[in-house]
């Protein structure tokens, strides 16, 4: 596997980034909107804690992913109705757009409760701001139904990889999977 | 002869009299602030109380007739996160209930290079260790101020035991500061 994309297939680096960045904003959300079932309040402190870690180190790699994806390039697009390319490139656009925001938005709210910023017990970061109890709860919202909104958009990007790779049996998966073999006939 | 004697004892009496000079009596001053900083997740935090009674004894010149004696009501206990102040009163932290004040009582003062340390007995959490405060005194007639600085470790008195004792999440030790604003009595 290459490590930089060409005409056909995407590089290993982008696959890497594709990939660790979808189980890990997949698994944080999860695991974020688990954190009530905690047993007791220092667990809930240590799995917040977590949590925030790894939503920076995702942040941390959507901005890695973004400075790699200009000089790396992308495949060509598939041919494929108009409409099609366009919803490709909107979702793909609001993926990037949400897996920033979602770590910021979760930045910000851990800013306005006026709670330190560690990175897995390493250093700390500092607040977006200053602490505001009274967006609390609006920039909680905002961090929880940014996630509910990559959910519905991750419904769209994934049902249309499927779409293509069952249905149409073409390399839009292929060229995306990990150590996936594309098809020369297409 | 006899006048001799009187005249020995008065003398005596006169050379011993500054060493059984008693120190000032202090009555603090509503300004006066109690606190201390402690650290959760890599950040220091402060925190004070607002109830407090201290008796101040003090002159730099009579350290051994000098004596601090302090009771806080741990309940008073007040930190800027709602967390941290839901937390700190219950049994995990002071344990106000069982708890109600802690109490620290000076034993002595020692002069160490030119600044004065405070000995004494801290109980807290019904825990009594030994514990050293520096101190800085400053006095202008009948006004003076005393800072008071030391540090503790929170588990050897059972603060944030249990579940809370992992001090790489809540720091291992707190630092203790007083500033006092005296009048004399």
């Amino acid at each position: 596997m290459k490590l930089r994309s060409d005409d056909r297939h995407w590089g290993g680096i982008a696959k890497s980034f594709h990939w660790i960045v979808a189980l890990a904003i997949l698994g944080n959300g999860v695991f974020g909107l688990c954190m009530d079932l905690a047993s007791n309040p220092m667990q809930k402190i240590n799995w917040l804690a977590l949590h925030k870690s790894i939503g920076l180190t995702v942040l941390a790699l959507m901005l890695l992913r973004l400075a790699w994806r200009w000089p790396d390039g992308r495949p060509r697009e598939l041919p494929a109705p108009r409409w099609q390319q366009w919803a490709a490139r909107t979702t793909h656009a609001l993926l990037y757009l949400l897996a920033l925001a979602i770590p910021v938005s979760g930045w910000w709210f851990n800013t306005v409760t006026g709670k330190p910023l560690q990175f897995f017990k390493l250093f700390n970061l500092p607040g977006l701001g200053a602490k505001n109890d009274a967006l609390r709860h609006f920039s909680h919202a905002v961090h929880e139904y940014l996630f509910w909104f990559l959910v519905l958009v991750l419904v769209g990007h994934v049902g249309a990889a499927l779409k293509h790779h069952v249905f149409d049996g073409d390399n839009v998966l292929r060229r995306m999977l990990p150590f996936g073999k594309l098809r020369n006939d297409k | 002869m006899k006048k001799i004697h009187t005249l020995c004892a008065g003398l005596l009496l006169a050379l011993a009299l500054p060493g059984a000079t008693l120190a000032t009596d202090y009555t603090v001053q509503p300004a006066s602030t109690l606190g201390f900083t402690g650290n959760f997740q890599g950040a220091s935090f402060d925190g004070s109380f607002k109830q407090w009674h201290a008796a101040i004894s003090y002159d730099p010149a009579q350290l051994a007739q000098s004596k601090f004696d302090v009771t806080v009501a741990t309940a008073s206990v007040a930190v800027n996160d709602k967390d941290q102040q839901g937390a700190l009163p219950g049994k995990d932290f002071f344990d106000v209930e069982q708890y109600p004040s802690a109490h620290f009582v000076s034993t002595g003062f020692r002069n160490v290079g030119g600044k004065v340390v405070a000995d004494g007995r801290l109980t807290l959490r019904g825990v009594t260790k030994p514990v050293s405060l520096a101190v800085d005194f400053k006095s202008q007639g009948k006004n003076a101020t005393l800072d008071v600085d030391g540090s503790l470790k929170r588990l050897d008195f059972g603060v944030g035991g249990g579940d809370y004792a992992d001090t790489s999440v809540i720091g291992a030790d707190v630092k203790v500061h007083a500033h006092l604003v005296l009048l004399a009595k």
